[in-house]
């Protein structure tokens, strides 16, 4: 074969050139594959991440802050695969912390009632609160999807606090469409052994809300009971300013959005429903990042600044849960719920559309744990001044607030909570939370 | 009001809203002070057919709400124990209106200028909290019942119809009077739980509902028929002149005309109720015909009338339920039983009816109202939020009856042998009343878009006894944390007949040459 110099240029471009093209062609390929899967937000794709990517990456050393770089070595490991749309962006700065250790209060446990079991459908008869109902879930427990579940909704510090919160509801581009201020507050009734109020053991815990704006919406007030028995729906009454009385409010409607927001009732802390409603599975652990013991309350970043951004995290042992409605009506295929296997408190929730599988809601939620509320108090409400020492030694965490994403419509919900912790005396309580306070309002 | 207090109110508000750091909502002064309002512009378009509509009303009004909390914790003023005084605050509501349509229109209100402006401290009220016990002092709205918008329980304060009737916002015509409102919170009694005794005492602040009968006014009431004065009478076939001396005899504002009452409410399984009484005078003003003092003089026929509000009595229980399983429901009942009801007597009765032929009684009424609520799907129109349904039906029955009570006058052309006479008008009433009235309603809101700044309403009224209703269909849009624009679409309609029912409905505003479609667009800014 004749060497010439053209021919070998030729080649060499020739070859130059299609090796450049299949990189090119393979960094694309790599590219849209990688968009592909990040924007897979069905059912089946975080069934995959769940079941297929564990056990995750090694401990992350404090103090490291994860970007987007981090993509494939940390964060599609850690973040749920749903999520990925919206929380790994360019720009983003997480935060890792040590994994913390968080104690519950000294006498959680102690003053349990040991007459209690779960009846045939998972639903809870005869607890009465004061520690955790299932301290050891076994995962081979036919029942342990319920049992975290309860846990959760049992979970110390999920009452006796004041909450002043601001909500904002963003559209695509970070475009804000409502700003909403409320304060709520809430006591717990039952304390295990006994009730807050004695003659009232049949109330696990109620809650009064108040909003402050917009003018529309000032002055809308909502008291809401919850009963030990959870087959009873809870008492609700709501007082409208412009009507200037109260009207009792339904409870069972839980699944239509309320106020504007993008969320619905039953999402609430990952699961606000009723466990007989729904088909339960243990899904196992899992380990994912969450804003457990947050500094303040996080900044909110990304392309719709519907995420948290600058904030801490944490890589935490989550049990997973997959809950799934009963009713063919519910507008949910199916829900999937991480709660911190430490503390119960709920970090991520994924619901999915009955219609295709695809996510239609989630939430995640930012929390911080009462005892570091001396050396990093979270922030102030804009319009409610607080004395955050009295949160001190409860040994609790308390919602600093969430985001709530609606995927299709696209809308986010994102909410800062202002939370105190506030343990009412029984005398107290009985005027907050009573009747009498909902017959007048602000105006 | 003059100008410059209109433009120093606007430029503190205005003020308020720009310089505040925290605007988006209520304005904080210190920490004790929260400030709130709104600015409306609200336009009213009248047509009686579908064209041709005009300017009724272009109301502008401005409102500021505040409210000071000047004892907390046991403290007043910071520094003052104030014993078993937990908490304190002063509220007030102030409102200035300003109706240019008297300006803009001078062709067809006939010079009338009432309602053309209003500057009012509307509410100022103290509360005080000491557990158990809370006390409201001042001028004030009190609203009992579980009906909306009907005058059952919901009869302390009385209404200011003449401006839009009852097509308003009810917390915006209630008319506030000065009273004391004590509330002691029993909580659980007996099977009883939620359990509290309120008070009411209206010392001497007695207002009938104010009604506008000047023709000139949009929303006057001149009964069915024309919107004239009546300026005849024919006595034995011949027209005289009608002059009317009517005599207010309203109660004083005295402490011997005081009003109050009281009610306890509860829970007693799973039902929430209520016992009422209250002790008032009626807000419904009724007319006397004081025949005794009419005379003829040359061609003039002098007549008296006396207006009066009788001393009522009312009993009422209320209730509700949700019933969570089957129905997803919640369900409503008010009933009352009232001695004292105003009532016309035709001026053909026997003795026996009006021995002082005054054409005037009073009359005991029950009312039976029950209302379903109910959060519903219709995923085809909205599959994010539910429609929130709400259904009303009013049953009221005189207890006395007799088929000489009269409804709704009307006020008509004077004919002598079946020939009008120009310019003449004659005040008539044919009309009898049932002993049983009914109507029904329903509405249905529910909202859409990127956080629910859409919000569509339909509300509906019927009575089927005389087959009058009205529709109205709202849109509300939130367009910033500032801005709201509303347009109201009234239609009033009858079904058939000529019968006129007692609720002011198509029956009397759908018929021809008293038609009131409108349309309502409103400016609102709030902050």
């Amino acid at each position: 074969m004749k060497n010439s110099p053209f021919s070998h240029a030729k080649w060499a471009r020739h070859f130059l050139s299609n090796t450049i093209l299949a990189s090119l062609m393979a960094t694309l390929f790599v590219l849209s594959a990688t968009t592909i899967a990040a924007e897979d937000q069905s059912y089946q794709a975080l069934r995959d991440w769940i079941d297929n990517s564990r056990p995750g990456p090694q401990a992350i050393e404090a103090g490291r802050h994860l970007t987007e770089k981090d993509r494939v070595s940390v964060l599609e490991s850690l973040i749920p695969h749903s999520a990925w749309k919206y929380y790994i962006f360019d720009g983003m700065d997480m935060e890792v912390a040590t994994t913390g250790h968080y104690p519950a209060p000294d006498d959680w446990g102690k003053s349990v009632a040991s007459d209690y079991a779960l009846d045939e459908e998972g639903t809870l008869v005869g607890f009465t609160g004061g520690g955790f109902p299932f301290p050891i879930i076994e995962a081979d427990d036919k029942l342990a999807a319920q049992k975290v579940i309860w846990n959760m909704l049992w979970r110390p510090g999920k009452g006796d606090y004041v909450m002043p919160m601001v909500t904002w509801l963003r559209s695509e581009g970070g475009k804000l469409d409502r700003v909403m201020e409320f304060t709520a507050t809430n006591t717990t009734f039952a304390h295990g052994d006994h009730s807050l109020i004695p003659g009232y053991e049949e109330v696990k815990s109620k809650s009064v809300s108040e909003f402050r704006s917009p003018r529309d919406m000032a002055g809308f007030k909502n008291l809401s009971i919850e009963y030990i028995d959870h087959h009873k729906e809870n008492s609700g009454w709501i007082y409208m300013p412009a009507q200037r009385k109260p009207r009792r409010s339904l409870a069972s409607e839980r699944t239509g959005e309320v106020n504007g927001k993008d969320s619905i009732r039953e999402d609430s802390n990952g699961f606000g429903g009723k466990v007989y409603e729904n088909d339960w599975t243990y899904l196992g652990k899992r380990k994912v990042l969450a804003t457990i013991n947050v500094r303040t309350n996080p900044e909110f970043g990304g392309p719709h600044q519907w995420v948290p951004h600058n904030a801490r995290w944490e890589v935490r042992d989550a049990h997973v849960l997959l809950i799934q409605p009963k009713t063919k009506n519910h507008p949910y295929s199916g829900r999937i719920v991480f709660v911190d296997a430490e503390t119960y408190w709920t970090h991520w929730m994924f619901a999915f559309d009955k219609k295709d599988d695809q996510l239609l809601r989630m939430n995640q939620h930012f929390l911080k744990y009462s005892e570091y509320y001396d050396i990093e108090p979270p922030e102030q409400a804009p319009f409610f001044k607080q004395d955050y020492s009295k949160s001190l030694g409860a040994q609790v965490f308390l919602h600093l607030g969430q985001t709530d994403i609606h995927a299709k419509k696209p809308h986010a919900s994102l909410t800062h909570c202002y939370t105190n912790r506030r343990e009412y005396t029984a005398a107290r309580a009985k005027q907050v939370f009573s009747l009498r306070n909902m017959a007048s309002g602000r105006r | 009001m003059n100008t410059k207090n209109l433009k120093q109110i606007v430029l503190l508000l205005l003020g308020s809203v720009l310089f505040s750091t925290h605007a988006w909502g209520i304005i904080d002064i210190g920490e004790d002070i929260e400030l709130e309002g709104v600015i409306k512009a609200q336009n009213i378009f009248r047509a009686s057919g579908f064209h041709g509509g005009k300017l009724i009303q272009q109301r502008n009004t401005a409102q500021l709400d505040g409210k000071y909390y000047f004892l907390r914790e046991n403290q007043a003023f910071g520094r003052f124990s104030a014993g078993p005084i937990e908490e304190a605050t002063f509220t007030f509501s102030a409102r200035g209106v300003y109706d240019s349509v008297y300006d803009l229109r001078d062709d067809v209100f006939n010079g009338a200028s009432g309602g053309k402006s209003e500057y009012k401290l509307r509410e100022a009220f103290i509360d005080f909290v000491a557990p158990p016990f809370t006390l409201r002092l001042g001028r004030q709205q009190i609203v009992w019942g579980e009906t909306d918008n009907f005058r059952a329980l919901d009869i302390i304060n009385p209404l200011d119809l003449s401006w839009h009737w009852t097509r308003e916002s009810w917390e915006d015509i209630r008319i506030p009077l000065w009273m004391a409102r004590g509330i002691y919170d029993i909580g659980k009694i007996g099977p009883f739980d939620e359990s509290f005794l309120e008070v009411v005492w209206v010392p001497a602040d007695v207002r009938p509902n104010k009604i506008t009968t000047d023709p000139g006014r949009p929303w006057a009431y001149t009964g069915a028929g024309l919107a004239e004065r009546a300026n005849s009478t024919i006595v034995d076939g011949e027209i005289l002149n009608l002059n009317v001396d009517v005599r207010d005899l309203s109660p004083s504002n005295k402490l011997s005309n005081g009003q109050g009452g009281f009610r306890f409410k509860a829970i007693w399984s799973d039902i929430e109720f209520s016992f009422n009484y209250y002790y008032g005078f009626s807000s419904s003003t009724g007319s006397r015909v004081r025949s005794d003092l009419a005379e003829i003089i040359d061609d003039t026929y002098y007549s008296v009338i006396e207006r009066v509000n009788p001393r009522t009595h009312t009993v009422g229980l209320t209730a509700s339920f949700t019933e969570e399983k089957f129905t997803q429901s919640i369900f409503r009942l008010e009933t009352t039983f009232t001695k004292g009801i105003p009532v016309s007597i035709a001026s053909d009765a026997p003795l026996s009816v009006d021995p002082d032929r005054d054409q005037f009684d009073t009359a005991w009424q029950s009312v039976i109202a029950l209302g379903i609520d109910r959060p519903t799907w219709i995923r085809a129109l909205n599959n994010k939020s539910t429609f929130f349904i709400s259904t009303q039906i009013f049953w009221r029955r005189f207890l006395d009856y007799n088929n000489f009570y009269l409804g709704t006058s009307a006020v008509i052309p004077a004919r002598i042998n079946n020939e009008v006479i120009p310019e003449r008008f004659i005040r008539t009433n044919t009309n009898r009343r049932d002993r049983d009235e009914f109507v029904f309603t329903f509405s249905a809101s529910t909202n859409y878009g990127a956080g629910g700044r859409w919000k569509p309403r339909v509300v509906l009224a019927f009575d089927p006894l005389s087959t009058g209703g009205y529709n109205k269909l709202t849109l509300e849009y939130l367009h910033s944390k500032h801005l709201v624009l509303k347009v109201d679409q009234y239609f009033y309609w009858r079904l058939n007949g000529q019968e006129q029912g007692p609720w002011n409905l198509g029956d009397l505003w759908g018929e021809a040459g008293n038609r009131r479609a409108e349309t309502v667009l409103n400016f609102i800014f709030q902050f």
